[in-house]
């Protein structure tokens, strides 16, 4: 017990740099891989079923495992929100239970070789995951297990504080300007929306299809078609021929 | 409902205990109903330490104890934890956040005169109140009725404690919970009603050639001019319902101002 409390003491000292009085989200991911000793750490938040936002990552490599759960929809922090469980593979390329098709080949070319997903949770409130990442396959120690689970609550308890300041309508701040809400994506679907007279839904599905089959991030093709370098209609050839 | 015979020996009951303490922590784990737990813990306490009633006050957000569970339904029972909203040991630690006991409400006291004749006329001589204490927050208290007189055993008050003091956990992490809920449900709606907004820019603006920040000002002096909110515009575009000439000009094409509208 006490031995847990120190823990977590030395992970928020961690967090909290001396003089300050509090942290902002963007160092939550760095301190988390550093305390646990892994390549990334990064923390999505999620909703339903789906990703629908970054609050952090720690470096490229965290960024891709996000982007790539974001586009999929599949991943260790996917698995480890529905579940309500952390998820550990500590072999990507060999794989115990066979998972993610989608998300593991690009992971790996990435030079991925182990990820980890713990959801973010205060008592039954599920509010997204914290992922870690590794460069070489292995298990994470009992200890880098512990600090990670310490991680996710530490910064459960630190969204819901932010977003308590908000009022009921708004988004915290500190969260508006922390985190990456995609919202260049929604931009994008209400445009492919309006080209193809689809809804913003499968106009979602349809940046999604693309990006996968092109071998790109969704944040990326999303971009092309707010800066109007992508069309989905017939002036790109990207129309649907099926009515 | 007293069942002083079952106490036979140390082991059976300190089994009983460990057994209650255990159900008592599993349901800190899910979901659980308040009352529920509090019923159970007071039914306990009956059976564990062998007393005549067991009751659990809990303060409201006013600050007024009220009756949460009681090991008997029984009328004359229920009144005397009512009555401790005026007076009696559970109001006394409540506020001192101390154990209060009174060994014989017999012998004459100043202190609860209500309380202890109508507890007398119960068929109850002694009474203690435990405090449900977690660090410096007291959120209410295990108040402990006895047929006889005479002072409680210590090892008994240790007890009867340790089960205040687990009810005291798994209700703070309870509100806890409800607390994240209401937060976490707030943080998704801000959410939805963003992505919703990002979502009508992105059609106005294609529909009516305007960057997402021309497109943004049409759809706000949309709601403005309007009287609506931003979000239910948006919402209204994304369905369908409103259509995107009702945004302002095209800048390529002619005058489509419609102010009036």
């Amino acid at each position: 017990m006490t031995e847990g409390g120190g823990r977590r003491e030395r992970i928020l000292d961690l967090l909290v740099g001396r003089g300050e009085v509090g942290f902002g989200t963007k160092r939550l991911c760095q301190v988390c891989a550093e305390a646990t000793a892994v390549s990334g750490a990064g923390i999505m938040l999620m909703s339903g079923d789906a990703p629908y936002g970054s609050l952090c990552t720690a470096n490229e490599m965290s960024d891709l495992i996000e982007q790539l759960q974001y586009a999929l929809g599949e991943g260790p922090c996917v698995d480890a929100y529905r579940q309500d469980y952390p998820v550990l593979e500590p072999d990507l390329a060999q794989p115990s239970t066979l998972r993610w098709l989608a998300f593991a080949p690009p992971a790996i070319a990435a030079g991925v070789r182990a990820v980890f997903g713990f959801p973010l949770q205060v008592g039954s409130v599920r509010l997204g995951a914290l992922n870690l990442c590794r460069d070489r396959p292995g298990p994470l120690s009992d200890d880098q297990h512990a600090d990670a689970l310490v991680m996710a609550s530490i910064a459960a308890q630190a969204v819901l504080v932010l977003q308590t300041g908000a009022g009921p309508e708004g988004l915290a701040s500190e969260l508006e300007a922390g985190a990456d809400f995609h919202y260049v994506v929604h931009q994008a679907s209400g445009m492919v929306a309006a080209q193809l007279e689809v809804s913003v839904g499968q106009a979602l599905v349809r940046l999604r299809a693309y990006a996968f089959g092109n071998d790109r991030h969704l944040t990326e093709v999303a971009n092309d078609v707010v800066a109007r370098e992508l069309r989905f209609d017939a002036a790109s050839g990207e129309r649907d021929l099926v009515p | 409902m007293a069942n002083a015979d079952v106490i036979g020996g140390p082991a059976p009951r300190e089994a009983l205990l460990a057994r209650t303490l255990v159900e008592l922590a599993e349901t800190l784990v899910a979901d659980f109903d308040v009352v529920e737990l509090l019923t159970r813990l007071a039914d306990r306490c009956v059976e564990v330490l062998g007393v005549g009633a067991a009751g659990l006050m809990l303060a409201g957000p006013d600050g007024q104890l009220k009756v949460m569970a009681s090991s008997s339904e029984a009328m004359r029972v229920l009144e005397l934890f009512e009555l401790q909203a005026k007076e009696g040991p559970c109001l006394d630690c409540y506020h001192s956040g101390k154990p209060v006991m009174q060994a014989d409400l017999a012998t004459p006291t100043t202190r609860w005169p209500r309380f202890a004749a109508e507890t007398l006329a119960a068929g109850f001589r002694s009474v203690q109140a435990l405090p449900m204490r977690l660090r410096g927050t007291v959120i209410g208290a295990l108040n402990l009725f006895h047929a006889e007189a005479g002072e409680m055993p210590p090892a008994d008050i240790e007890s009867a404690q340790a089960l205040a003091d687990v009810a005291t956990i798994a209700i703070l992490a309870h509100r806890a919970s409800l607390e994240a809920q209401v937060v976490n449900q707030q943080l998704q709606h801000a959410l939805n009603s963003r992505i919703v907004i990002e979502q009508a820019k992105g059609m106005v603006a294609e529909r009516a050639g305007l960057n997402m920040e021309l497109a943004f000002t049409a759809l706000r002096t949309y709601a403005r001019d309007h009287n609506l909110r931003l979000v239910d515009v948006a919402r209204s575009v994304i369905d369908g319902a409103l259509a995107p000439s009702a945004f302002g000009s095209v800048p390529r094409g002619g005058p489509a101002q419609e102010k009036d509208a």
